[in-house]
């Protein structure tokens, strides 16, 4: 028990030596990230007071631009309200004004909207915002092609045409928008030579941009080559938006596409545009497909099915998926005048209950 | 002419406030579309704006809350974002009678408004 | 050397080494949790939602929200349902055989029918009873589901059998969404083209003591009793660094059930929910994972790190105690389950980092604590102090609160949702508080847990009725 105990003690001393280093090491870092926290605390809510009357000053200058829209903004009016800001060295206060500026600018179109403009650059902000097109961090260049496609500075398109390119995905994805924003339509030229993915989220954007604009003629021909697979599948979604009937045969081709995206973009894209042979394309390709690309396939077909699709559809009411039967039977439905007639009547004749099926369809179609 | 807003983006409430006001309508303004349907029987507005996307209840609620309590009179102008055409579709069925798409010129907005007013004037 | 002082040495050896371990994990899951933030929050300010908010072109979402005796709050958290911003939006609310009126306060608020409609089993469910949906055309996005009682995981099963949309987004029906919490959720899915993102997870918060109005949220305020105040570190521990890190990694193993976003083919071909284990949620998203592992597809669980969904956290321990016993048995349910994967190098992260962490610092950890503490009391009982087993004891503890301090101090830098000083220093008090007061209760919880699955006991299995929410209920 004694030998026990000394050795105990020994051990005691051995461990305490690193341990205490341990536990102070830690113990000191504990302090530190407290007082930093605390620190930083206090150092915000003395900025918070600045803060007030910045925004204060800021708000009535972007009010005078855009409510006032008889009487011009100027020079004595904004030196008046800057009051003692160097708006040259104070960049905290700069970064305030240009967000607020930039959001009022999305809110509002029209003489307001040119007033603001007028004031972003009587402030000079553009020349920050163009010095910052070469900044090193990423998310600075790529704020800095948002602020100037916002506030509409032209007249740099060609350079913003090489950040299409870019290898940071925000800074690309900016100058996309920032090309088609100036350039319209033609801006999309930037798909011919994109190598980078498109995402689907620049896509939904690039779209709402296209449809803020009158329409116009582009050429989607040449993208539907494109190795790409990305800039296929967004030629497609502007085919469908648009409506180029005289696309129909190049669309139909990308059914055969080695990329599923693509051939789901395909099937989608002929709900839109269609011609009497698209459903022997589409029934072509049926068995090939996933059972995904199969619903989207059945699902158009109740857009675009005729009578002489009604043999492959009557087929697929014993498919072993219930949502393809589904899907089936609203595109029978549809595909001729008496299409629910005969629905109800293979209901009464076939082994295949599908009553629940023919009710569900007849309650669609009375709401 | 008594407007009543309903409109949860700050910014655009005030430029709606502003102007309205400044085209010498009475203004009452509501953040939320629940608050909207709420000041209907109080204030009794000639027309109402409302956006869709709005807390508690879409604006879409409110043209028909509108349209249920005055069936003839008190048109509604709604504001919507770009690319909602659906969404608009369906504020026209149930009865809204003018839109407008974010973002907009508030002397469109002017233009619009007065156009209601000379309405109800006949 | 006498065998006593040799268990003496491992012992003490072996807990210095695990908590070595802990710390680097600790270490690691922090850088990475500042990177990932960064990165997020720079990305974050280039987007614009409202954009998003109103186009018919970005994909397809249904909430699911199972509802189970919800009868006195339904109405109006469905109502807020119905407002959140998203265009391509369906809620379906999945009647769990509730006891009370919850389904015909529904049909009488939302002037609902029942309306004939064809029920496709993609995935093998408890019988629907009928299927409601609305005369007036503004509730056309709400369709509401009659089922036979079958618990939150069969609930949700019907709900992605009806969906027919891409995703679907699956809540708990009482908490509170912020209005742009589905945009937001969603995005995650159509940022890249390279890898398929399977699932998406959100942040929950503690709601507790917050102003809630209508089924939204209007004010934040720190809980002002200590059970939930202590679990609002937790949570903001979990979500913001843990979870946040993960993501980094792509190895993030659980998506809170409260509120996630699912790849709706995806969990039709792994067969949706398992209706027979307790701790559904995780097991669902470990399932998937292993499936895309197994097929060699590259895929992605993205996680967004802002303060999305709120809810109510259980204030007494009782309830507390019923929840984390729960969550233990889930945890090696699901670890169970998946057993092949661990240190398996065909699953790469995920079985190499993501299991082995949640088998030695989720399951094991609880065990490990209680047999240390365990062992300090008998060896003080039968010889003595055992000095260097209780300085490690400490220092231990000193690395739990440093961890929550950085915790706390991301909070601050991020998302900053308390913004008095004076609740910082509240919760920088509590994480000083929580290795005495509430960690030994948490570690027994998850002690009893494991008792109770050894025992087979399974708690939901001697129920006749499943109710999925009640341990969340406080007020």
């Amino acid at each position: 028990m004694l030998t026990l105990k000394t050795h105990l003690y020994t051990s005691f001393i051995i461990y305490w030596d690193i341990q205490t280093i341990a536990l102070a090491g830690i113990v000191i870092l504990m302090v530190c990230l407290l007082s930093f926290m605390l620190l930083y605390m206090l150092v915000k809510a003395s900025h918070e007071k600045k803060h007030t009357h910045w925004r204060l000053i800021s708000d009535s200058l972007i009010h005078k631009a855009v409510f006032d829209d008889d009487d011009r903004i100027d020079e004595e009016f904004i030196q008046m309200t800057l009051g003692t800001i160097n708006l040259k060295k104070n960049k905290y206060f700069r970064k305030l004004l240009t967000g607020e500026i930039i959001s009022a600018k999305k809110n509002i179109t029209g003489a307001a909207a040119e007033n603001l403009i007028y004031l972003y650059r009587l402030l000079n902000l553009d020349k920050y915002a163009i010095k910052n097109l070469n900044n090193l961090r990423w998310y600075v260049r790529a704020r800095a092609i948002h602020e100037l496609t916002t506030m509409q500075i032209s007249g740099l398109v060609d350079h913003l045409h090489l950040f299409t390119n870019d290898s940071n995905e925000y800074v690309r994805m900016e100058a996309q928008s920032a090309l088609v924003q100036f350039n319209g339509f033609e801006g999309l030229s930037f798909l011919d030579t994109v190598a980078y993915p498109i995402s689907d989220w620049q896509q939904i954007k690039l779209l709402q941009l296209l449809s803020l604009l009158p329409p116009s003629t582009f050429d989607t021909a040449p993208w539907f080559q494109s190795e790409n697979s990305t800039v296929v599948v967004f030629a497609l979604k502007l085919a469908r938006n648009y409506n180029r009937f005289e696309q129909h045969d190049a669309i139909a081709k990308c059914l055969d596409h080695s990329e599923p995206k693509v051939r789901l973009e395909a099937i989608l894209c002929l709900n839109e545009i269609y011609t009497d042979e698209t459903s022997d394309h589409l029934i072509g390709r049926f068995l090939k497909e996933s059972l995904k690309h199969q619903l989207a396939m059945i699902r158009v077909m109740q857009t675009l099915g005729t009578e002489r699709d009604i043999l492959f559809l009557t087929d697929l009411l014993n498919h072993e998926s219930d949502q393809l039967k589904l899907d089936a039977a609203r595109a029978l439905v549809n595909a001729s005048k008496n299409g629910m007639a005969s629905l109800e009547a293979y209901s009464k004749q076939s082994e295949q209950d599908i009553t629940e099926i023919v009710m569900h369809i007849k309650r669609e179609m009375s709401v | 002419m008594k407007i009543l807003v309903a409109e949860d983006d700050q910014l655009m409430v005030k430029m709606l406030e502003f102007r309205l006001k400044k085209d010498g309508h009475e203004v009452v303004i509501t953040q939320d579309g629940r608050a909207a349907v709420a000041k209907l029987s109080e204030f009794k507005p000639d027309l109402v704006i409302t956006d869709i996307m709005m807390p508690y209840l879409s604006g879409l609620e409110v043209v028909s809350a509108v349209k249920k309590k005055y069936p003839t009179g008190t048109p509604v102008i709604i504001l919507s974002g770009m690319g909602q055409e659906n969404v608009v579709l369906e504020a026209f069925q149930l009865g809204a009678d003018d839109f407008m798409t974010k973002p907009f010129s508030p002397n469109e907005l002017s233009v619009r408004v007065h156009r209601f007013d000379l309405t109800l004037a006949k | 050397m006498s065998w006593q002082t040799f268990l003496l040495h491992a012992f003490t050896y072996g807990i210095l080494v695990y908590s070595m371990i802990l710390l680097t994990f600790y270490l690691l899951i922090g850088s990475f949790s500042i990177l990932e933030t960064r990165s997020y929050l720079h990305k974050n300010s280039f987007t614009d939602y409202r954009m998003l908010a109103s186009s018919s072109e970005a994909p397809t979402m249904t909430i699911l929200a199972p509802a189970y005796n919800e009868g006195p709050t339904i109405i109006e958290n469905v109502r807020s349902l119905l407002s959140l911003h998203y265009n391509n939006l369906d809620v379906i609310i999945i009647n769990d055989g509730s006891k009370d009126d919850t389904l015909e306060q529904l049909i009488k608020a939302y002037d609902l029918y029942k309306a004939d409609f064809y029920v496709t089993q993609l995935i093998k469910t408890k019988t629907v009873k009928g299927i409601y949906r609305s005369h007036n055309p503004v509730y056309r996005k709400l369709t509401v589901i009659d089922k036979e009682n079958g618990g939150k995981a069969d609930a949700l099963n019907v709900g992605i059998n009806i969906a027919r949309s891409d995703y679907f987004v699956c809540i708990d029906v009482d908490c509170v969404l912020e209005q742009d919490a589905i945009l937001k959720l969603a995005k995650p899915f159509m940022e890249t083209s390279t890898h398929r993102v399977i699932a998406a997870g959100g942040v929950v918060r503690v709601a507790n003591s917050c102003e809630i109005e209508g089924g939204r949220l209007v004010k934040v305020h720190l809980p002002k009793k200590f059970l939930p105040r202590i679990q609002t570190l937790e949570y903001i521990r979990a979500f913001l660094l843990s979870r946040m890190a993960w993501t980094r990694l792509n190895g993030l193993l659980l998506i809170s059930g409260a509120f996630g976003a699912f790849d709706r083919e995806i969990v039709i071909a792994c067969g949706g929910y398992h209706t027979d284990t307790v701790g559904e949620d995780m097991e669902l998203v470990v399932r998937m994972r292993r499936y895309m592992e197994e097929r060699e597809e590259p895929y992605k669980v993205g996680f967004i790190p802002d303060p999305l969904c709120w809810t109510e956290a259980p204030s007494s321990y009782r309830i507390l105690g019923r929840q984390r016993n729960r969550w233990t048995r889930g945890t090696i349910e699901t670890l169970r389950s998946h057993k092949k994967m661990f240190f398996n190098p065909n699953y790469g992260i995920l079985g190499m980092l993501s299991y082995p962490y949640w088998f030695f610092f989720e399951f094991l950890a609880p065990i490990i604590e209680f047999l240390g503490t365990l062992g300090i009391i008998i060896y003080f009982f039968t010889y003595a102090i055992n000095w260097s087993a209780v300085v490690i004891m400490i220092i231990v503890i000193c690395i739990g609160i440093l961890y929550s301090i950085f915790a706390i101090l991301m909070e601050v830098l991020t998302y900053n949702q308390y913004k008095q000083r004076k609740d910082i220093l509240k919760l920088v008090l509590v994480a000083i508080l929580e290795p005495f007061i509430f960690h030994p209760f948490v570690v027994w919880s998850a002690v009893l847990g494991n008792i109770s699955l050894l025992r087979k006991q399974n708690s939901w299995g001697e129920m006749t009725r499943q109710g999925f929410a009640t341990d969340k209920k406080s007020r």
